[in-house]
């Protein structure tokens, strides 16, 4: 998912100044996960901007698994507030920057109307991992090389994105020279390696990563898109999963050992 | 190692002297008069000095053309330090031919530090190649006439391509790893990062064992408390044995211009004097001085190694 914070109220506040009349619309995909888009996001920042004197014409929120990056699902919300779009200064967006340009060329493409779209989140990157801590560890570079790295991108968890490292500067710890709070990828790399005993690997050149499967912007075409239906079937086969409801309502693996600690 | 020799620094490496190499930094400004002068108290003291490559990520004049000036006005050989940090994979190429060119005939093929590190810390890094791909890249340039994508290159540069090791780092074995690499990666010498202490030279070379690759290990004489303190607390992967940095912070207390020089070189003399004998019994090839701004300190310390 991707990962994201929301921006601080002053910036926030200054693309809004001078304007007055705002939507305030949310997200059910990511935002609603990292809690920056959820109907409990969009209705404190609903609230906050009407504290700032703000006239807060309607407020969209997209219940989890409809995402504002995705314009089947968007789009039955923007239209079904179509008044209040037509009659505001600024669409405030609460999702990442996929969703705020999604609503952007819907709302002025598709329904001919040109507002300001303003993002309200920043965005930090495709994250995994959890519960609570999470870590970038893909880039989506269109090319990937674990299976020569023994599973670890390099590309993204190296502070330089080598695909020969370590470099010279290797912290105490085996940390990063950048961010001592950050593990050096290519030691665990090595240390994975020893493990695997595949350390002849290690000391075989990998080749200058091949960029150009990362040309901007990346179009993509499905040939089955998944409609709403297909998605209801896709959520049944969780029954699959002996069970799996105790398991969606149980604590969280980290947060028992932390209650056990305790 | 390629058969051909083009510059003074690996005909010393071949004839299997011992090697002596220094170092200059172009600074922030529009000149390189610094070095240059510099490089002229040097000259007969050091085969070929290295040219710094926005050390620490400083950004400062291209070593590029600091190499050319210094090289043409002085006479000094150039080490010219190339670094991943700040050009991808055709900038890289455009320089080592522009390299070719200006008559450069030795390459330090660097990563480089993040550029966070330094004083423009908002630029983009770039670090499309890293040290090993470089080596590979200059070797295939000047051995095959080819660039990376295989274009073919007409009157290819006729230069050697060298790497830099880290004796020091946390995780040896993975240090060691990589040099292994770039010595498969075709690299014809190293230089080592700054070492002080001489179990950690030791241990570097009992992990890497047998080369055919010559070793430079790289010692900073520093000139001020300043300087050495810099390195212990800044740079990675080196330590300086507070010994040696106490005795330099006392020589703050020397209010007499000359009689304080006199002592930063008596400190200097006595630390790298046990440190260049025991030099002496390691598999190093010679020594790279790092004594950046501090020319006047390379000869006494030579003449403990001869």
């Amino acid at each position: 998912m991707i990962a994201q914070e929301q921006k601080p109220m002053e910036e926030i506040l200054g693309y809004l100044e001078g304007k007055q009349k705002v939507v305030v619309m949310g997200c059910g995909g990511c935002a609603t996960f990292y809690h920056t888009g959820d109907k409990k996001a969009v209705n404190e920042m609903a609230e906050k901007l009407t504290k700032e004197g703000k006239e807060v014409l309607a407020k969209i929120v997209m219940p989890l698994g409809m995402q504002a990056c995705e314009t089947d699902k968007c789009s039955i919300f923007l239209q079904k507030k179509r008044r209040a779009i037509e009659n505001c200064d600024a669409i405030m967006v609460m999702s990442c920057g996929d969703g705020v340009q999604v609503v952007t060329e819907y709302t002025d493409e598709v329904m001919g109307i040109a507002k300001e779209v303003y993002p309200v989140n920043d965005p930090l990157g495709l994250m995994g991992g959890g519960p609570k801590k999470l870590k970038e560890t893909c880039q989506s570079c269109g090319m990937c090389e674990l299976g020569k790295t023994a599973g670890i991108c390099p590309l993204t968890a190296c502070g330089k994105g080598l695909m020969n490292g370590p470099c010279g500067g290797v912290r105490e710890g085996d940390k990063c020279e950048i961010d001592p709070d950050k593990d050096c990828a290519w030691v665990k790399i090595y240390k994975r390696m020893e493990k695997l005993g595949t350390l002849d690997a290690f000391e075989q050149m990998r080749d200058p990563h091949e960029w150009s499967k990362m040309k901007r912007p990346r179009l993509f075409e499905l040939e089955k898109p998944m409609g709403m239906k297909d998605m209801m079937g896709a959520m049944m086969n969780l029954n699959t999963i002996k069970g799996y409801t105790s398991l969606m309502f149980a604590k969280p693996p980290a947060e028992e050992e932390e209650a056990k600690k305790e | 190692m390629t058969d051909e020799v083009y510059s003074d620094l690996m005909k010393e490496l071949v004839e299997g002297k011992y090697v002596f190499t220094g170092e200059l930094e172009p600074e922030k400004a529009g000149n390189v008069n610094e070095p240059i002068e510099m490089a002229k108290e040097l000259l007969g003291l050091v085969v070929a000095c290295n040219v710094t490559d926005n050390p620490q990520s400083f950004a400062y004049v291209s070593s590029l053309a600091a190499s050319y000036k210094i090289q043409k006005e002085t006479g000094m050989e150039c080490v010219y330090q190339l670094r991943c940090a700040d050009r991808n994979r055709m900038a890289l190429l455009s320089d080592v031919l522009g390299a070719g060119t200006l008559g450069i005939k030795n390459i330090l093929a660097l990563a480089g530090d993040h550029v966070s590190l330094g004083d423009t810390p908002d630029a983009k890094p770039v670090f499309d190649l890293d040290s090993t791909t470089l080596i590979h890249m200059i070797r295939k340039v000047v051995d095959e006439g080819k660039d990376l994508a295989g274009n073919d290159i007409a009157d290819p540069p006729k230069l050697h391509v060298g790497g830099a090791a880290a004796p020091g780092a946390a995780h040896l074995k993975a240090e060691v790893g990589k040099v292994r690499r770039k010595i498969n990666a075709g690299v014809e010498y190293l230089q080592t990062q700054v070492v002080y202490y001489t179990d950690v030279l030791d241990k570097f070379f009992n992990e890497l064992g047998k080369t055919d690759v010559p070793i430079l290990v790289g010692i900073f004489p520093a000139r001020t408390f300043g300087q050495a303190d810099f390195f212990d607390k800044y740079v990675a992967g080196v330590d300086v044995p507070p010994d040696y940095l106490e005795n330099m912070r006392a020589t703050k207390q020397i209010k007499d211009k000359e009689k304080r020089k006199e002592e930063v070189d008596r400190v200097n003399i006595e630390f790298f004097t046990g440190f260049l004998e025991h030099l002496k019994g390691t598999p190093a090839a010679g020594c790279h001085m790092m004594a950046v701004g501090y020319p006047r300190i390379i000869a006494p310390l030579r003449k403990v190694m001869e």
